[in-house]
């Protein structure tokens, strides 16, 4: 084998080496990337069921005192029915918005309730569960973000090369879709 | 046509075996790069204040927490230092006279709150912010100005000890008042002297309490960490809890039931936060004969709960067994910016390689031939 041929088979296998490299790091970053989306949403699930469980409470604690004030109280009751943790993402983004709407309409009326404000369970349950409509606020930015870097990703080079063989595909943003808002799934259900 | 002249090919042909294997150091170097950018800009940013259990990232302000390293060159307070001395030898080659790399447990803070960092197996991600030479007409870099104390120093010092501060005086008593009884090196002042006409060259990395960092790793309750006291520390040879023959004694201990919980039951006085500098939290159990001690005020007392005093439950972050801890200088995207310059270097050592290689090739050819 002449020094010709051992030079071009260094070459080959130098850029071989790169372009390997790239391909393998690629298909990792963005199966990681998949998985973090994966991650963040159960982060965004455990919070949503936090609040799901904590509504009950608050509602009945204010019942009592609310009695001209039933439709805040059904909205909550209504938006609280309606969480789903099977539907898609833009029907869970659309349900937990209307959730957290209605939440701050009855925390706007019991501002107009001294008594209310004054029970101490009743501030408890309204600083936890604000506290973890913050958390939802939070995680919810943290997986759209994590949702923007995969989707750049994939439409990228050189993932862009990859996506059509490994069936990479855009994912839902958290976010309710125009038609979800227009009307939200709150019907009443039985939970 | 002659491309290698016949008495010049030896010196290329080291030459062109010295790119060759420079050009594959940086390709790996630029991989290695490659794959921290990558990590780096794959991940979110997370808020502090709802951050969830699992692989993070943050980016924030460093703090101190108990205690701070003072540098090997610039004796600067520091939650991480990589100091290094090399004396350059006769034959165009260099010697290590000195190579340091220590870090300590402390805090990362952003506009929603701050979290604890346990640096042990991080791998650092900080650029030199020291580095220069000795001469023989210049002599020591201006900068240089070499620990002569402790290596750990209070992260908040009391009265006195920050009046000797001042006057200079742990110096001149050879470190006594900044000692944390931690221990530390004391390397020796003429370690870090020249001598003769060999050029030094030094180099120190480092991240100071202010420092803007990016952190990635894992978040996990502080009760999980395997050993809190090791994990606050990272010397390069302190065996920790996952060391096999320590994992082997716990288990033997626990085993025969001599291995206690409580650190109050273990430790006794010394579990009190504040005992251990005279300002205990809580009373502590003294010998009727013993002098009593003043309890800390009330905002001391938080202030040493909030410092010594980590719930079990609270977030922390560490390295996890099957991902490090990663800590790199400045904001994600700076630090990001600085893994791809080191790929694209890595890129053109590649180009550099395969050019050697040609070169290395005809030098051979030319050999053969003649």
């Amino acid at each position: 084998m002449t020094t010709d041929v051992l030079v071009a088979v260094f070459a080959v296998a130098v850029v071989g080496l790169i372009v390997g490299f790239l391909v393998l790091e690629t298909y990792n970053a963005v199966v990681a990337l998949a998985l973090r989306i994966d991650k963040a949403w159960a982060n965004i699930d455990v919070a949503l069921k936090q609040r799901h469980d904590m509504l009950p409470a608050l509602v009945s604690a204010v019942r009592g005192v609310m009695q001209f004030e039933q439709d805040v109280l059904t909205d909550v009751a209504r938006a609280r029915a309606a969480y789903s943790p099977t539907e898609p993402i833009p029907t869970q983004a659309a349900v937990s918005e209307a959730t957290s709407s209605a939440i701050r309409s009855l925390f706007a009326v019991v501002e107009q309730y001294p008594e209310l404000k004054s029970q101490r369970n009743v501030l408890d349950l309204q600083d936890e569960i604000e506290r973890i409509e913050s958390v939802i606020a939070d995680r919810r930015e943290l997986y759209n973000d994590q949702v923007y870097r995969h989707n750049t990703r994939i439409a990228q080079v050189p993932a862009l090369f990859l996506a059509p063989i490994f069936r990479w595909q855009a994912r839902d943003f958290f976010e309710a879709r125009p038609e979800e808002h227009a009307r939200p799934d709150t019907e009443l259900r039985s939970t | 046509m002659t491309i290698v002249d016949g008495s010049d090919a030896p010196q290329v042909a080291v030459f062109a075996g010295g790119g060759l294997v420079a050009g594959l150091v940086l390709l790996v170097r630029g991989f290695s790069g490659y794959r921290m950018a990558i990590r780096i800009s794959d991940t979110s940013t997370s808020r502090i204040a709802s951050i969830a259990a699992g692989e993070v990232r943050v980016t924030g302000i460093v703090e101190p927490a108990e205690v701070l390293l003072v540098s090997s060159l610039q004796s600067v307070p520091c939650v991480y230092f990589r100091a290094a001395i090399r004396e350059s030898r006769a034959d165009d080659g260099d010697d290590a006279v000195l190579a340091e790399e220590h870090a300590v447990g402390f805090r990362i803070r952003d506009e929603s709150g701050e979290l604890r960092i346990f640096p042990r197996r991080a791998r650092w991600d900080v650029p030199l912010r020291f580095d220069d030479r000795s001469s023989a007409l210049d002599g020591e870099p201006a900068g240089l100005r070499p620990r002569t104390g402790s290596l750990h120093t209070l992260a908040d010092p009391d009265r006195e000890t920050q009046v000797a501060q001042l006057l200079g005086l742990d110096r001149a008593s050879g470190g006594a008042p900044f000692t944390s009884g931690l221990g530390g090196t004391l390397p020796g002042v003429g370690l870090f002297h020249g001598t003769g006409s060999r050029q030094r060259r030094y180099s120190e990395a480092r991240v100071e309490p202010g420092d803007t960092i990016t952190v990635i790793g894992r978040a996990l309750p502080f009760g999980d960490l395997s050993d809190p006291t090791e994990a606050d520390l990272d010397d390069g040879e302190v065996l920790g809890a996952d060391d096999p023959e320590v994992a082997a004694s716990i288990a033997h201990a626990r085993a025969a039931g001599t291995l206690l919980d409580d650190p109050d039951e273990a430790w006794g006085n010394a579990a009190i936060p504040g005992f251990g500098i005279g300002r205990p939290t809580r009373a502590p159990e003294l010998d009727p004969a013993a002098r009593p001690l003043d309890l800390a005020a009330a905002s001391e007392a938080e202030r040493f709960e909030r410092t010594f005093d980590i719930a079990p439950e609270q977030l922390v972050l560490a390295s996890a067994a099957d991902a490090r801890l990663l800590v790199a200088f400045g904001t994600p995207e700076a630090a990001a910016g600085r893994n791809e310059t080191t790929f694209l270097i890595g890129l053109l050592g590649a180009v550099l390689a395969i050019g050697s290689a040609i070169a290395l090739a005809f030098v051979v050819a030319a050999g053969i031939q003649a």
